[in-house]
């Protein structure tokens, strides 16, 4: 099937709370016919659902969702249904802070009656409250209030024939609920007693998991804070002049052309380019840049910045999807709903997790019952970190109780949270910082690349000449050779002269008109013209005698068949730039050499630190360029980069990456998103610089919106911390199952004659779950190393002009 | 796969689930009645086991089903 006949959904899923209800939902969706691919984010409820239009509809797809046991709506990308989603947060939590708020209490009281034999409790606690009757009627509205959820929810998945988390805890509670009235009601029944009416145990286990509902419905909500903080970047309301009259209009009806009007203090509503006025626009919410930007008549300006001191009006030239800021936000949410290999695996894991739990805690029961009970029960036992003894507890008690206790203690929430939520938070770290990740796997990706290659020209360098030195003989001053270079150049086209004159132009010299120009091509130009400036013609000048001069202008070829001497030192300075890269040319007037003028493409600002830095990282840094290798090896030098790949022609440039990859190492290309895109789509990771606002049209897997080549350090550091977080949240929430489930089993019974209550391991999974979201919430604190430590200083002092012959010589 | 397999998929698999969770109680039921358990571990076993086996066999066997009818 055609790529192009497939489009895309991205559904909003309610009712999901662990990585087997992914897997559930995914399932679902994959076996509709016409649904080629679905990815669920268990952190921001969401799937993305590629698929054929006319095979597979919507409402086919949400009603695969409900029989699953879960909700579905289409999620839409406007601010208000951000609102919504953000309402629809809210009332979770304000649902499960409420539940707590009337479980805790009553909780606490079932505790304290049931444990009123126990330590201080008989001096201080009523006798009528550890009464078992009254202890279940305190225990009832507690499972059938904030507990009925999980009965409610874990119902819906198994008519759907599918089990989920809240199965884990409906059987948890239910089972311990069930016995505690039978041990009420009829104690001789068999089941323990009324030595094991077990109250607290549903009415903990209930407490408890709600707590960890709440707090995930809490935590949860501050990892994807990122996409809510760009959406607050749209204001509401724009300024536009219609008809000569200025209007406030919602910031949505704004069209393009429109004027629009931004005062001071205002955000402005979408991008276009100033017309009139000047001020400082505090660009730092979309392109991390901590500086205001100057803007005045032509400068560009991006929706949803603030303008800071002065007024302006701007012509609209991208409004709503369009805008840099719609753009960005549609990348990080792409980026946020897409998932990395290293969770899918997880999700696998945590999916066939909750099969494998049951098949366990049957396993546990059937041992506890028929071989354990006799061969290791004292009725001394007790409970772990509980003064509670379990008595005369039957064997069918004490194996139900083990059984359960495996069910809670097994829960793999932590698992299927680990990776998502870091993975936001990464994400939106990064696009605070001015660089979006076009998906998860870039982030993976990304942590681990041995080798950066940079292009050359208009990525290390600016792309464009300019005037680096000027050597003048002693009876001519600097300024002089300059401007006489300028007056021969200043009809040329060529790169080279506009470098010339651009440079004379910034020094504030006076560039006459020249009388003649002739190019000669691959050697350089000769021009005719008056030092003294005729009286009626301005524009022309006339010489003492009232002739012309001649300026001779090019490489030592053109000064050797003009006859123009060249002395020894004179050469060896130019042999000196020449090594350097840098393109030299020798100025003469009337046939003597009075001059020396290089030009060379310059470094950009923060070349050297980024690869310093990236030094720091560990990593080697290549070069690719289509100059010959002693240009390139200069700029190596410059910069201090490994590798140099010269005389790469643009189209081979993806060969020189796979060629790199074949070595075994993984390899990111920064280059331009548009003129390197085979490269940038060849690498393991592709870094696509400086796109500014046209977002849209970058390839690659990492966008960088500034300039700034220190932002490749940003990218790196952000991927490496994320996944650094992710091993860490991983390994915590396995190490929590790995360690929990056979204690929860009973494996130290034998030895400690202890067994963990299932209070207890409903406790311990609800730590597991927010210390996992907890540690994830630490990336906020992440800070760019470049703003935070020096740079270091180079080996060998860079210069801040590195050269490029830009096709000088051969002009 | 259309409705109508679907559903006929899902009585086949309960059919299946229902059976094998009734094989292994019953199984239970009679290793515990025969090494003389009392009556009330016995049923509240039997029970236990029932409902752990169905939760376990239930998603497996509708999965299989489901394939099966899709005609993977």
């Amino acid at each position: 099937m055609n790529q192009e006949t497939r489009q895309h959904v991205t559904l909003q899923i309610t009712g999901m709370t662990c990585a087997s209800c992914v897997a559930h939902v995914e399932q679902a969706l994959r076996e509709l016919p016409g649904v080629s691919k679905a990815v669920v984010n268990l952190a921001m409820g969401t799937a993305k659902v590629e698929y054929i239009p006319g095979l597979v509809s919507l409402d086919q797809m949400k009603q695969a969702v409900r029989d699953v046991g879960y909700e579905a709506t289409e999620k839409t990308e406007d601010s208000q249904a951000i609102d919504r989603e953000r309402q629809a947060r809210q009332r979770e939590i304000r649902r499960q802070g409420l539940y707590l708020l009337f479980a805790t209490p009553l909780s606490v009281l079932i505790m304290v009656g049931t444990f009123r034999d126990y330590w201080i409790f008989p001096y201080f606690v009523p006798e009528w409250l550890g009464n078992k009757v009254l202890l279940g009627v305190l225990t009832t509205p507690i499972v059938f209030g904030p507990g009925l959820q999980f009965f409610v929810n874990s119902w819906r998945g198994l008519r759907a024939g599918v089990t989920d988390m809240n199965l884990l805890y409906a059987t948890g509670i239910g089972a311990a609920y069930l016995i505690a009235v039978i041990n009420t009601l009829w104690p001789t029944a068999g089941f323990g007693g009324e030595g094991a009416t077990f109250y607290e145990s549903a009415a903990l286990l209930t407490t408890f998991i709600v707590l960890g509902r709440f707090l995930e419905a809490l935590t949860r909500g501050r990892t994807s804070e990122a996409i809510r903080k760009l959406m607050s970047l749209q204001p509401k309301i724009a300024r536009v002049v219609r008809h000569g009259t200025e209007l406030e209009i919602p910031a949505d009806a704004v069209e393009v052309g429109d004027i629009v009007v931004v005062r001071p203090g205002e955000r402005i509503p979408v991008d276009g380019t100033v017309l009139e006025g000047y001020s400082a626009v505090d660009e730092s919410m979309i392109t991390g840049e901590s500086l205001p930007v100057e803007k005045k008549a032509g400068s560009e300006v991006i929706g949803g910045t603030m303008n800071k001191t002065g007024s302006f009006t701007f012509r609209a030239t991208k409004v709503g999807k369009e805008t840099a800021l719609a753009q960005i936000i549609k990348l990080v949410e792409d980026a946020q709903t897409s998932k990395a290999p290293i969770q899918k695996l997880a999700d696998w894991v945590a999916g066939h997790f909750i099969l494998g739990v049951h098949a366990l805690a049957l396993l546990v029961f059937v041992f506890w019952f028929f071989v354990g009970y006799n061969a290791f029960f004292d009725p001394n036992t007790g409970f772990l970190l509980s003064p509670h003894k379990l008595g005369e507890i039957g064997v069918f008690g004490f194996s139900l109780l083990l059984s359960i206790t495996v069910l809670v203690i097994s829960c793999p929430c932590a698992v299927g949270l680990a990776t998502p939520s870091a993975m936001m938070a990464g994400t939106g770290k990064a696009a605070e910082n001015g660089v979006l990740f076009k998906g998860a796997d870039a982030i993976e990706a990304a942590s681990k690349l041995t080798t950066i290659v940079f292009d050359k020209t208009g990525t290390l360098t600016k792309g464009e000449p300019s005037v680096t030195d000027v050597i003048a003989l002693a009876e001519l001053p600097e300024d002089e050779v300059l401007r006489l270079a300028a007056i021969a150049e200043k009809n040329s086209e060529h790169p080279l002269g506009e470098a010339i004159v651009r440079a004379a132009h910034e020094r504030g010299l006076e560039i006459v008109p020249a009388e003649s120009f002739t190019a000669i091509p691959g050697h350089g130009v000769e021009a005719r013209y008056h030092p003294h400036p005729h009286p009626l013609s301005p524009g022309r000048e006339r010489g003492a005698r009232g002739e012309g001069r001649e300026i001779l202008l090019g490489n030592r070829k053109l000064m050797r068949e003009r006859a123009v001497e060249i002395t020894e030192l004179f050469a060896k300075k130019a042999e000196e730039l020449e090594r350097d890269g840098k393109t030299a040319m020798f100025v003469a007037l009337d046939g003597r050499a009075v001059g020396l003028i290089a030009v060379a493409d310059t470094l950009k600002d923060f070349s050297v630190e980024a690869v310093q830095r990236l030094h720091r990282l560990g990593l080697e840094v290549a070069m690719i360029t289509g100059d010959n290798r002693r240009t390139a090896e200069a700029i190596a030098r410059q910069v201090g980069i490994d590798r140099v790949l010269a005389e790469v022609l643009p189209q081979d440039k993806a060969e020189e990456i796979k060629r790199l990859q074949a070595q075994g190492k993984r390899v990111a290309m920064v280059g331009d998103g548009i003129n390197d895109a085979p490269a940038l789509a060849q690498a393991d990771v592709g870094i696509a610089i400086g796109s500014g606002t046209d977002i849209a049209k970058e390839t690659g897997h990492v966008i960088l919106i500034k300039e700034d080549l220190r932002d490749v350090v940003v990218a790196l550091e952000v991927a490496q911390a994320t996944m650094r977080k992710v091993k860490q949240n991983l390994f915590w929430a396995f190490i929590y199952n790995t360690l929990g489930i056979p204690i929860g089993a009973g494996l130290l019974y034998p030895i400690a004659k202890l067994v963990v209550s299932p209070e207890l391991a409903a406790f311990f999974m609800a730590t597991s779950s927010v210390s996992v979201t907890l540690n994830t919430l630490l990336l906020k604190r992440y800070r760019p190393s470049f703003k935070t430590t020096l740079s270091v200083p180079s080996p060998q002092p860079a210069p801040t002009v590195a050269a490029v012959p830009v096709g000088g010589e051969k002009r | 796969m259309n409705e109508q397999l679907h559903r006929k998929a899902l009585r086949l698999s309960a059919l299946v689930y229902t059976t094998i969770s009734a094989v292994l109680a019953l199984a239970f039921l009679m290793a515990a009645t025969a090494l003389g358990y009392p009556i009330t571990a016995r049923v509240g076993g039997t029970v236990w086991v029932f409902l752990l086996s169905m939760i376990v066999s239930m998603p497996l066997v509708t999965s299989y089903f489901k394939r099966r009818y899709r005609g993977e």
